[in-house]
């Protein structure tokens, strides 16, 4: 613009410069040759004067370089001329400004050098005596004048041409400085040319709609990113290349990559042949699923094709951790085969020995010692069963009422109800601690204390000793039971939880456990939201502490 | 011209990827069949062997179609002519997991456990080649640094899995050629610990442009 402003300025002004100089040229050139010919005039009357007067010897004696005097006779004849020899000089009747003064008594005319740099003036009169005078007076043409003002007219123009440059590019400068200075973050605050108002206007509306659309879509991206950041399941948006457009941090977790990999290609993290040919299917079939395992964890990845307006613009794949529910299926697989495996032992010893019974082998003396076998090991069954309902219906999680429960007291009911059985193997069974209340169910407490102390007992050695100590904690309600029996080896504590497992397998019919005790203990404290800790030596005890809080009231 | 050039080469290096992937894997399945002695899983090494040589001839054609066509210079020359250099050694490791597959066969259901090195070598193997990947992947020239220098570890577990047998043959001479065997295995891994040094030398000169040292472009 500066550029644009810049030129146009200069060229105006050499313009008018130039026809100026032309205008006032012509003109003055006018005027000049019309005050030369009106002089010519005089001259010649003053001349012809003299010449009727003086004759030849005026003109003789007339001195001047400028003008040239020729006296011609009524024939035509050169009679004298003050410049050249008249007798050479041709004859002159034809010349027009001759011809002119014999015919009117006055002629005038002009004609061009060879040269053309020349013109020369004629004036002619007649004299009284018939001949004629002819005065004529050389001047420059209008281009020798031109030429001669070139270099003056040279200086004028480069200096006016400088001048109007530098004025033109202050101009210009100025004309342009607010432009440039113009806040467009703000339009509205500048205070500059009333005709930029509207561009200016525009311009603001449009920045607004444009920051709209910035903050709608940034609130958008805030939203997604929110969303997928906080999801626990990866989450790997592709386009139809398989380039990565967006990668939640569930996902890099997972694929063990930053942020770095947006806009690169998805086998860049993930190249294994099983996941690009589930994505090779997503794409061609629109979905797939595939089960992998990460650092000893199984995921699941659901591919699926984004399609918009029929054609494919790219894929989705979720990724969930599914490890707790194969682990959760493996165990339930496992506890199917251990019930029918526990159901079928007891069964079978039943079965023997009726088959005995039935074929008479049996001695009628020795039939109470098959009946009871049958007896003992039915009520094993019935134990187990019921073991079994116990756990399943902690599975459930059916609600169960929360009360106030008084826990020294129940310890000391369930300490009367096993009695016998410590009698049994001649172990004292003691109640320590003092009476704490808490908010809790009942029957889950009950449960826990019956089986900690029945294991107590079980896994005791004869003339033993259980104690069961009930105190109150910051944390909660802390009942500890401690025996002085055959103890948990190391290598075995962290698994005695576990639905049917047992340290000692071959011992586990004597003892008459059902390998479930445990579990459900593990079980009704989870649900109680509480925490258990074992401590055992393997041949001098094993004390069981565990921590009960008040359960809310919900 | 150079959009469609562009999208030639991000195909390639997804071709390049694919085809590490599947020399992991072979390399995995081999070393994994000789741990367990498990000759069903060694005799589908070869057919998935028999996709790399695929895929090497796929690549390889598609380099030269770029060569001829495009008439690369500078940066994206030194990236064919790696993936060039690159596909042979990975078709090699291809081929030598194969290899492998084929002896384990001989094996009759014996593992590779009875003699302790061979797994430990398996394994650095199998983190050289997948470390290789990786460095192309990421174009990480410091990880393919790192692998050319876990050679030494291999060559090294090498030197004592050959102590090992030659002892193993001295105390059961009857049991030579298992011990045989397990030698061959052990230099098949020596020799991908090998082709996964050039890969990673390769790496380092498409992202460099020096190899081995040597300014070569």
């Amino acid at each position: 613009m500066t550029k644009k402003i810049f030129r146009s300025m200069v060229i105006t002004a050499g313009a008018v410069l130039l026809a100026s100089l032309i205008i006032i040229m012509g003109c003055l050139y006018e005027y000049f040759c019309g005050v030369q010919e009106q002089q010519l005039k005089d001259e010649l009357s003053l001349a012809a004067a003299a010449v009727e007067q003086g004759g030849a010897d005026y003109l003789a004696s007339l001195q001047s370089d400028r003008y040239r005097l020729t006296w011609v006779s009524a024939d035509g004849t050169v009679l004298y001329d003050t410049q050249a020899d008249a007798a050479a000089m041709e004859n002159h009747a034809q010349r027009q400004e001759i011809r002119q003064a014999l015919l009117a008594g006055q002629g005038e005319s002009s004609r061009y050098s060879a040269t053309l740099l020349e013109k020369t003036l004629y004036c002619a009169r007649r004299l009284d005596d018939g001949t004629v005078l002819r005065i004529s007076i050389s001047r420059a043409t209008a281009g020798v004048l031109v030429l001669g003002m070139l270099q003056p007219f040279l200086i004028v123009l480069v200096v006016a041409l400088v001048l109007s440059a530098l004025l033109a590019r202050r101009l210009a400068r100025h004309i342009v400085e607010p432009l440039n200075q113009l806040d467009l973050e703000h339009p509205m605050d500048n205070d500059t040319y009333e005709e930029l108002s509207p561009l200016l206007g525009r311009i603001n509306q449009q920045r607004r709609q444009i920051d709209a659309q910035m903050q709608e879509l940034q609130r958008k991206r805030d939203e997604f990113d929110q969303i997928t950041g906080n999801m626990r399941e990866g989450l790997v948006l592709l386009n139809e290349k398989g380039v990565i457009l967006s990668i939640n941090p569930a996902a890099r977790t997972l694929f063990r990559t930053g942020s770095a990999c947006v806009g690169q290609d998805f086998l860049t993290i993930e190249r294994s042949s099983d996941v690009s040919h589930a994505l090779q299917t997503a794409m061609e079939q629109g979905h797939s699923e595939i089960h992998t395992e990460r650092e000893g964890r199984e995921y699941q990845m659901d591919m699926s094709r984004i399609e918009s307006e029929g054609a494919v613009t790219g894929a989705v794949i979720l990724a969930f951790d599914v490890t707790e529910q194969a682990l959760a299926q493996r165990n339930r697989r496992e506890f199917t085969a251990n019930v029918s495996h526990e159901l079928k032992t007891p069964l079978q010893s039943i079965m023997g020995s009726a088959e005995l019974m039935e074929n008479g082998l049996v001695k009628p003396e020795d039939m109470p010692v098959f009946i009871g076998r049958i007896r003992s090991e039915a009520a094993r069954l019935v134990t187990l069963i019921e073991d079994i309902i116990r756990l399943s219906q902690l599975d459930e999680g059916v609600e169960m009422p929360v009360e106030c429960v008084e826990l020294y007291a129940l310890a000391q009911e369930t300490a009367q109800s096993l009695s016998d059985a410590a009698e049994a193997k001649s172990i004292s069974l003691t109640v320590t601690g003092q009476p704490v209340t808490v908010h809790s169910v009942r029957r889950l407490l009950s449960e826990i204390l019956y089986n900690l102390c029945d294991n107590a007992i079980k896994y005791n050695v004869p003339g033993g000793r259980v104690s069961v100590d009930v105190a109150g904690t910051a944390e909660g309600a802390a009942i500890t039971v401690s025996d002085t029996g055959i103890g948990i080896p190391a290598e075995h504590q962290a698994r005695v939880f576990e639905r049917f497992y047992r340290v000692d397998k071959s011992h586990s019919r004597a003892s008459g456990g059902t390998g479930l005790g445990l579990s459900i203990v593990k079980h009704a404290v989870q649900d109680l939201g509480g925490t258990i800790r074992l401590d055992s030596t393997p041949g001098q005890g094993t004390s069981i502490r565990v921590t009960i809080p008040e359960k809310e009231n919900e | 011209m150079r959009s469609r050039f562009d999208e030639q080469l991000a195909l390639l290096n997804r071709e390049l990827i694919e085809m590490g992937a599947l020399c992991e894997e072979v390399i995995a399945a081999a070393a994994k069949a000789l741990m367990e002695g498990d000759t069903a899983l060694a005799a589908q090494i070869a057919p998935r062997a028999g996709e790399i040589d695929r895929q090497e001839r796929d690549i390889e054609s598609l380099c030269l179609k770029l060569l001829l066509q495009q008439q690369p210079v500078a940066r994206d020359l030194r990236q064919i002519s790696a993936a060039l250099k690159m596909i042979t050694d990975m078709e090699r490791i291809g081929d030598q997991a194969e290899d492998i597959a084929e002896i384990i066969g001989f094996l009759q259901g014996r593992s590779g456990e009875e003699c302790a090195f061979v797994g430990h070598m398996a394994r650095s193997a199998i983190s050289m080649v997948t470390g290789s990947v990786d460095a192309y992947v990421r174009r990480d020239t410091a990880l393919a640094r790192e692998v050319i220098a876990r050679d030494d570890v291999v060559d090294e577990d090498f030197r004592k899995v050959k102590a090992t047998l030659i002892d193993w043959i001295a105390r059961r001479p009857d049991d030579g050629e298992y011990a045989l065997d397990l030698l061959m295995i052990a230099k098949y891994f020596e020799r991908i610990g090998d082709h996964a040094t050039n890969i990673a030398e390769w790496v380092v000169f498409a992202v460099t442009g020096v190899h081995n040292g040597e300014e070569l472009t």
